[in-house]
């Protein structure tokens, strides 16, 4: 598999903030990439630069193999992009938006008109084709969004957290709907700061954070890195701190942390751990309203690396 | 892609309620009003001839224009009254006159027969700026006069004729002169100054009609709006995107202002004098001038769309205001005190361009109005374009 995308030592300042710094990437030949940080890590300022929309400060960036510029029609013929905020035409019908955004690629009439309505069947908006987009409610906007960005059948799709306030039911059908394109023959890189997100559809993932990579690698590489197993969490409306420090000597036990009416207890290494907490609470009488099991999850990831959490 | 571009841009200008009614029905809605106010002015208080003096000195009396000119428009019987003209000695008894206000103003001829009659008032208002556009009407007719009567001289020498009968040369000029200039039949009854004010209008829509290139352009550029950012990952041409829709707003600016014009015309009885032709090419140069001046808002100032679209219209306002939209005496003022200010203020350039068209059959002022806003449009685009041509940018 070829790369679709190489980014090399990229690094990018705005006015006072360096955005970027020293960012390096690649995105293979149909696999769904996930661009996966915090708020401010640089997600968006990256798809800007690779699309030739801003300029940079140091490094490269080939797409296709070519120099991507400003005028590289014929690369950018093969592209699609969601950008993170919704651009659409207040007076333009959902139909005529998409068919717009189309026709910027897509010359001949018949084969936009069926592009348009597969675009349309995919974010499933069929029942509002006439609608404006004022009528809309934000996540059939979205959806919209994500239409006009993709309707013309791209090679490199750029998705840039294109499911902000999408209720989870379409939030899915929209996940499903970019796997299918995938399945098609695209390349995708999606941005997001969920991690549920990143786990269910992205074939990699890069972590950046303050611009620059952290690790990559598929979700259960990247979960190796976070050197826990498990994660047991109890509920309790309160708890006495000589319990918790108990619990930290337990074997295999990584830590332990009492927040806000929950306690998360973290092992390196997983097998009955379940058991035995829920043994200790009882022995001690330790009142509980719930106590499950969870696997390590990206965020964990994120917390290990870098000592904060990925969501705020 | 032009077309395509073109197309939709024309179908999301059309349905932008703000756009049309700002470019479409607000000057016709002004217009109905204008008429509304000037109508009861009208017909409250007919016009009232101007009380004027005159200095009959050799100077004046020498110049036969000027005194068959004046008389006939002080001519109580007749049609053409716009001046209850005294005649004085002198400068001093004319001045006294005017302190004690028993004139509006007076006029003295100059020593030499190329300057520019002075004339002299005290208070600015409209008396005074129909005298002044009277007085400079007359010097105008005279030199056009003078030009003919050259051209007769020479042919008369041609013919053998070395015995001239300067009789009738003068009677052959003044013959010609009210062939040729509309002078003697646009004066008193029919010099309606508030013709300035829908001239005005129409020179506001064509500067308003910048709100379409405004919102054009915005859709057009990634720094400016997302929907620019997705047109700009296009494989378009910048150029094609950008010209195809500011062409859709050019189209909206002339639809119109070509409603307008019909409005003025058939439902308020405004006349734009005879030659039509040069009223449309003046309409349509003026709206590219008012496309130019939304490009260069839209590029130059880093605002949202509607803080665009509102300075744009205090600037247009600022125009109109210079151009006489609120009183004549404006214009007037603005031409004497700050000739640069009409050269650069589309909107007085318009106002005057329609302004020479009504009142002179020569097309000199005409034609300076439309060089000048050639030279406007052509300077606001280059600039805007600097900023357009850019594709890079540092920040979006
Ligand atoms: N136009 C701009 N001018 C100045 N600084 C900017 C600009 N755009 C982004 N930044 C800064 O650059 C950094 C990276 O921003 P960017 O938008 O790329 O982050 P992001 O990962 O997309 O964040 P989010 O998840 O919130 O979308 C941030 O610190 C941000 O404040
Ligand atoms: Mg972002």
């Amino acid at each position: 598999m070829s790369n679709v995308i190489e980014v090399k030592n990229l690094t990018k300042s705005y006015k006072e903030i360096k955005a970027l710094n020293d960012l390096s990437f690649e995105v293979t030949e149909g696999e769904i990439l996930g661009l996966l940080g915090p708020n401010g890590s640089g997600k968006s300022t990256t798809i800007n630069c690779i699309l030739s929309l801003l300029k940079y400060d140091e490094g490269s960036i080939t797409v296709f193999g070519k120099d991507m510029k400003p005028d590289s029609y014929d690369i950018k013929a093969k592209l699609g992009v969601v950008f993170q905020d919704v651009a659409v035409f207040d007076e333009l019908t959902v139909y005529e938006n998409i068919d717009y955004f189309c026709g910027l690629y897509i010359k001949d009439k018949a084969t936009r008109k069926k592009y348009v309505e597969e675009a349309i069947d995919l974010v499933s908006l069929s029942e509002f084709k006439k609608f404006y987009p004022k009528k809309l409610s934000g996540g059939l906007l979205r959806r919209l969004n994500i239409a006009c960005g993709i309707a013309h059948k791209p090679k490199l799709i750029f998705l840039d957290e294109p499911t902000v306030a999408v209720d989870p039911q379409s939030r899915n059908s929209i996940l499903e709907g970019i796997m299918k394109l995938r399945d098609m023959g695209a390349t995708i890189v999606y941005t997001t700061h969920y991690m549920e997100e990143v786990e269910m559809i992205c074939d990699r993932v890069i972590i950046i954070d303050k611009g620059h990579v952290l690790a990559s690698g598929t979700t259960d590489e990247l979960k190796r890195l976070a050197k826990i197993d498990e994660k047991i969490i109890v509920e309790a409306n309160s708890f006495d701190s000589k319990y918790i420090e108990e619990i930290k000597s337990f074997k295999a036990v990584h830590s332990a942390d009492y927040k806000e009416r929950v306690l998360t207890v973290s092992y390196k290494e997983g097998a009955d751990n379940l058991v035995k907490i829920i043994e200790y609470l009882k022995k001690n009488h330790i009142k509980y309203s719930r106590v499950y099991s969870e696997r390590p999850t990206l965020n964990d990831v994120f917390l290990e690396l870098t000592g904060k959490e990925l969501r705020d | 892609m032009f077309v395509h571009n073109f197309k939709y841009s024309l179908k999301a200008l059309f349905r932008n309620k703000t756009l049309i009614f700002w470019t479409l029905m607000f000057p016709i809605i002004l217009g109905t009003f204008f008429k509304m106010a000037f109508s009861n002015v009208t017909s409250s208080e007919a016009f009232k001839a101007i009380n004027f003096a005159v200095v009959e000195d050799d100077n004046f009396k020498n110049d036969e224009v000027f005194v068959t000119v004046i008389k006939e428009l002080s001519d109580e019987d007749g049609d053409n009254r716009i001046f209850d003209t005294t005649y004085v000695e002198n400068e001093d008894e004319a001045k006294e006159l005017l302190v004690d206000g028993k004139i509006d103003g007076y006029l003295v001829m100059p020593d030499k027969k190329d300057d520019t009659p002075g004339v002299t008032f005290i208070n600015n208002g409209i008396n005074q700026t129909i005298i002044k556009n009277v007085v400079e009407e007359i010097a105008l007719n005279e030199k056009i006069g003078n030009e003919i009567g050259e051209t007769i001289v020479k042919d008369e020498m041609a013919k053998g004729n070395f015995n001239i009968d300067i009789d009738g040369i003068y009677e052959k000029v003044m013959e010609k002169m009210s062939d040729e200039t509309n002078l003697l039949d646009k004066s008193a009854n029919k010099l309606d100054y508030s013709m300035i004010e829908f001239y005005t209008l129409i020179a506001m829509t064509c500067i308003y009609g910048g709100m379409l290139s405004i919102a054009s352009i915005n859709n057009s550029l990634a720094n400016i709006s997302q929907k620019g950012k997705r047109v700009s990952v296009a494989p378009t041409r910048k150029l094609v995107t950008v010209l195809s829709s500011l062409l859709a707003s050019y189209v909206i600016q002339l639809v119109g202002l070509a409603l307008l014009f019909v409005y003025t015309i058939f439902a308020l009885n405004i006349d734009y004098g005879d030659n039509i032709a040069k009223v449309i090419l003046l309409g349509a140069v003026g709206s590219l001038a008012g496309l130019a001046m939304g490009l260069f808002v839209g590029t130059v100032f880093k605002a949202g769309e509607n803080a665009k679209t509102g300075i744009l219209i205090a600037i247009t306002m600022f125009f109109c205001n210079f151009a006489g939209m609120f009183g004549i005496t404006m214009k007037y003022i603005t031409d004497t005190k700050m000739p640069w200010l009409t050269k650069i203020n589309p909107v007085g350039l318009i106002t005057d361009g329609l302004y020479a068209l009504y009142y002179y059959n020569t097309t000199d002022r005409f034609s300076a109005d439309i060089i000048n806003l050639i030279i406007l449009t052509l300077v606001l685009t280059a600039v805007s374009f600097f900023s357009i041509r850019r594709r890079r940018y540092d920040s979006i």
